[in-house]
């Protein structure tokens, strides 16, 4: 044998990574209720191995969707909300002198989670914004000259309000980049309000969310997703979307390379919700917006809402008008 | 509406350029016209678009320009294919500077089509083609390009780049197999049909040799530097330029104007003998070229037999008989751009104490003066001869005394009552014909017999042989010396008998008769026999040389050409079988996207309501969500296909018609339901957009 056998449990087929996906929604869907969409793309993310941008109004579920993530992969958990005074260390972690011994040791900040929600990411200073950045890109942090890797499965999920300005400071392109996919969950249908008045009340939904997979689990799925055949075809049409993004004449600034390797992991992940080995032009399109909408620049120089849905439709019209590879 | 992309409409301009380039070589359009399609071209190319705002205006100008036509056709002044010609640029010119619209854009690539069917209407040289072919390829480029541009959805770039360069590739194929059809199948030329003007550069029937000789008027043809004549000698003198007179025919009566001839006698016949032959005579083989445009046969002086004339017409080559006729003048009998024939004439010195072979009224001919010569004339030959009697030494005086008192010029402004007083008088300049008729009359007054002969004088070096230009024709004196028969007198000054164009322009022109030639032989020309012959001549063994030694029995075994043309062709099919085999090296895609075009046909017949741009992959997931019946039929085969386009896993064999037919069964129970279903309730059926 020359392929070394998995140390982690059986090897996944695209119906088991599937199976574990659909689970993951389940459960996810107990804690917010009627998205069952925004589910998807969140599980798709994570099996895809991307960090997560939600950008919604308070009290829609955001914190309780990060949570519920963490407990039903049975990931360590941490939420840092992300305020003006927050400083690097604060999120990293320091080295703490002990008078006993007389020596310093690292103490790990709330980042050393396998899954960290930022709360409210866009009220930190731009310093401690990068502090973020560092770890979310390379899965370590760096800190008085040491490299201290981070827990593995590493999850980014941030949150930030789109309409609240007043004493922020926005995301870098670079560190909107680092994203792989951003959503908004919205407000809840009238009904799944009603119905939550009625049958949950204030309670927290959260500890009807089970454990169905865990780190381990997680992980192999990550390095399943990468094997995820991405035919040469569907590679340039890919190439070609982001290409329509540079020369489109609304957008400042189209698809950089990292947006497209990002939409090829994106759409490798979406393809196993159909349980395919393979991309087609469709889990393309399906994931070119939430993958894209954030890392495009508009000309126009509206903000907030309306920058996010213009950016969503123009990346829309630009799939729709694209010819799929036949 | 959205911008047509710049790049194309300069193509179809560029396109249309050339049809009328086409049309313009023949040199037979008006110069206002020329005028007129030039200018718009120019503006057309720079993106001015004159006419969109003003269309009704130009359109009117159209129907006044159509009127004038009409009117000179009418009276006689303008052929009726020139005439069309010349509206089609006005057409094309008015279209051209219009708003480049998909009307606009048709009719100005039809009047282009119709420009270059005029241009083979009116000649059929090698400038055409070059234009025919660079219309046809920047016609198919500009029209592939509108195709893609109307494909590509409005606000996105073209892609130029992607789109011409298989174009052009393609473009090429198609020129390469025009060229391979013409060389390979027989052909019919439609030149058969009629004649058609000399090829060349504008109108040449006056460009060559002329057929009368009439003073007055400017000398244009000295500046020509078209090749009229190619000839090769044997011996060959070997010099770089050959100081040698080329005689077409001699004139014996001057009217004060124009000299003509006193009719000889006419014969017909495949050789015309006009003077005994001696032991050493000088061979030439001599080619007319189209731009010589006349029927006269011409050789060096003396010439003693001229014959075996054969006519290169558009049907092919055949035998011309000759004619003599008078003035020593011999003609073909048969029209054709172009001759060759074969002359022998004596050499300058081999005329001592021959005859001269006159009759008496020939004789007296030669002293006949024109009835009101001004008596200056003789009055001044007199003076210059200060009693000289003997012919050639007279002549040679008076050759000299014009060579050193008169001037050379061309400009012949206005015409002369008297154009030889004129000349000897007044101006005291003039060209060779007036050189050349001053000595003559002046010999004339003096008792002594001379004749005007015309031709051309000189020869350039070129391949082992001698050409002759336009440029180089010229008129000398011939004077009867009695024992000597005619000895050639030329009273022009020495420097302005050849051409008298720029060197460059002839070197330049040179090389294009050069190509020409090639071009006219090998395409115009070339003919069914042509073929045939290239056909044979590969695969028949070269024809043994006479005194080799015979083989020994007849060989059963085809010759070595057969084999090795045998062998090209082969390697050509393999080669292509190579070519072919690459592409259809790409079947597991095709095939699979051939299966989605049937499927797609198979939907779009059974009115399966579809958005555009939406794939079945989109489609599929639509119906599913929506619950339409057809997606349990549409999931499986959407899966199979998308796993054998993307996922590697090529459909097997017949399961394409499987699914197919699954699917058509699907169709058709689901087109049946509709049907139960009453009418109203039968759910979308137009086809979404």
């Amino acid at each position: 044998m020359t392929q070394p056998a998995r140390v982690l449990g059986p090897v996944p087929s695209p119906a088991s990574a599937r199976a574990v996906m659909e689970r993951l929604a389940a459960q996810l869907g107990r804690a917010v209720q009627g998205k069952p969409e925004e589910v998807r793309r969140v599980v798709t993310c994570v099996v895809a191995g991307g960090h997560l941008l939600l950008e919604d109004m308070p009290g829609v579920g955001k914190t309780t969707l990060a949570e519920a993530l963490a407990r039903a992969c049975a990931l360590s958990f941490a939420r840092i909300q992300f305020t003006a005074d927050l400083l690097p260390a604060d999120i990293l972690g320091a080295q703490v002198f002990h008078a006993q011994t007389a020596t310093f040791s690292f103490r790990p900040g709330p980042l050393f989670r396998q899954l960290v929600l930022a709360d409210e990411l866009n009220r930190a200073p731009p310093r401690t914004q990068s502090a973020l950045l560092e770890g979310m890109a390379q899965g370590q942090v760096s800190l008085d000259g040491q490299t201290h890797a981070l827990p593995s499965p590493f999850t980014v999920v941030a949150t930030q309000n789109p309409v609240d300005f007043s004493g922020t400071y926005p995301l870098p392109d670079s560190q909107l980049d680092r994203f792989l996919v951003r959503l908004s969950l919205g407000h809840p249908a009238p009904d799944v309000e009603a119905r939550l008045l009625t049958t949950r009340g204030a309670a927290s939904p959260l500890p009807s969310v089970e454990a169905v997979t865990g780190p381990e689990e997680l992980a192999s799925l990550r390095e399943f997703t990468q094997d995820v055949k991405l035919d040469a075809t569907v590679a340039d049409y890919v190439v070609r979307l982001a290409r329509a993004t540079r020369e489109h004449g609304d957008l400042e600034r189209g698809a950089s390379t990292r947006a497209v390797l990002a939409l090829g992991s994106a759409a490798r992940a979406q393809a196993l919700w159909e349980g395919r080995d393979f991309v087609t032009p469709g889990d393309v399109r399906a994931m070119m917006v939430p993958c894209w909408a954030h890392r495009v620049l508009l000309r126009s120089a509206v903000q907030g809402v309306s920058a996010r849905d213009e950016a969503a439709h123009l990346v829309e019209e630009i799939a729709r008008k694209v010819a799929a590879p036949r | 509406m959205k911008r047509p992309l710049r790049l194309r409409l300069a193509l179809r301009d560029l396109a249309v350029g050339f049809a009328f380039a086409a049309m313009a070589m023949s040199g037979q359009l008006p110069v206002w016209v020329l005028g007129v399609f030039i200018g718009a071209l120019v503006l057309a190319l720079c993106d001015v678009r004159l006419v969109a705002r003003f269309s009704r205006l130009s359109a009117l100008g159209l129907l006044v320009a159509a009127v004038l036509l009409g009117l000179q056709l009418t009276a006689g002044a303008m052929n009726a294919v020139v005439a069309a010609c010349a509206f089609a640029s006005l057409i094309a010119a008015q279209r051209m500077l219009s708003t480049p619209d998909a009307a606009a854009e048709g009719q100005t690539h039809l009047t282009g089509l119709l420009m270059v069917a005029g241009g083979a209407a009116l000649s059929g040289d090698m400038t055409y083609a070059l234009c025919l072919i660079a219309f046809g390829v920047l016609a198919s480029l500009a029209l592939a390009l509108g195709v893609v541009e109307a494909a590509v959805p409005d606000g996105e770039p073209v892609p130029v780049r992607a789109v011409l360069r298989p174009l052009s590739v393609g473009v090429m194929f198609a020129v390469a197999g025009a060229v391979a059809f013409f060389v390979l199948f027989p052909r019919l030329n439609w030149a058969m049909v009629g004649p058609r003007s000399a090829p060349g550069f504008g109108a040449v029937s006056s460009a060559g040799y002329s057929n009368t000789v009439r003073l007055g008027g400017a000398g244009t043809i000295k500046g020509n530097p078209r090749v009229v004549l190619r000839a090769t000698l044997t011996p060959d003198p070997g010099r770089e330029a050959l100081d040698a007179y080329w005689v077409g025919r001699t004139y014996d009566t001057f009217d004060g104007m124009e000299w003509t001839n006193v009719v000889g006698a006419q014969q017909t016949e495949r050789q015309i003998t006009l003077r005994p032959a001696s032991d050493t005579l000088l061979h030439q083989r001599i080619e007319l070229l189209p731009a010589y445009g006349a029927r006269t046969l011409i050789a060096l002086e003396t010439p003693s037999r001229l014959g075996n004339a054969m006519a290169h017409t558009p049907t092919g080559t055949r035998n011309s008989p000759v004619q003599l006729q008078g003035g020593g003048e011999v003609r073909f009998t048969v029209t054709a751009p172009s001759y060759t024939y074969e002359a022998y004439s004596l050499p300058p010195d081999a005329k001592k104490g021959m005859s001269d072979g006159l009759v008496q009224a020939e004789r007296d001919q030669l002293l006949a003066l024109p009835e009101h010569l001004d008596a200056r004339v003789a009055q001044l030959a007199a003076q210059v001869l200060q009693g000289e009697k003997e012919p050639l030494a007279a002549a040679r005086k008076l050759a000299t005394f014009l060579q050193r008192d008169y001037g050379y010029t061309l400009e012949q402004a206005g015409t002369p009552e008297d154009p030889l007083a004129e000349f000897l008088f007044v101006r005291k300049a003039g060209h060779c014909e007036h050189f050349a008729t001053a000595l003559t009359l002046m010999l004339r007054t003096q008792g002594i017999g001379a004749r005007l002969a015309t031709g051309f004088y000189g020869g350039a070096r070129m391949d082992g042989g001698y050409l002759v230009r336009a440029g180089d024709a010229h008129a000398w004196t011939h004077v009867l010396v009695p024992g000597r028969g005619f000895v050639t007198v030329d009273a022009t000054p020495p420097s302005n008998r050849t051409s008298q164009g720029s060197v460059l322009l002839e070197k330049v022109l040179a090389l294009y008769e050069a190509v020409e030639s090639r071009w006219r032989n090998s395409v115009v020309d070339y003919s069914f026999r042509d073929q045939f012959e290239l056909a044979s001549a590969l695969v028949r063994p070269p024809r043994r040389a006479p005194g080799a030694p015979a083989n020994e029995g007849p060989s059963r075994l085809p010759p070595p050409r057969a084999w090795v043309t045998a062998a090209v062709v082969a390697f050509v099919i393999w080669r292509a079988g190579r070519f072919v085999s690459r592409w259809t090296g790409r079947a597991p895609v095709l095939e699979a996207t051939r299966f989605l075009d049937r499927v797609d046909t198979a939907l779009q017949k059974a009115h399966v309501p579809r958005f555009e741009h939406e794939t079945l992959e989109d489609l599929t997931t639509r119906l599913a969500r929506e619950g339409h019946p057809l997606a349990l039929a549409l999931t499986p085969l959407t899966r199979r296909y998308l796993e054998a386009r993307f996922g590697g896993r090529a459909l097997r064999e017949g399961e394409a018609e499987h699914l197919l037919a699954t699917l058509r069964r699907a169709l058709d129970a689901e087109a049946s339901r509709r049907a139960v279903k009453p009418a109203g309730q039968a759910g979308p059926t137009a086809r979404a957009s």
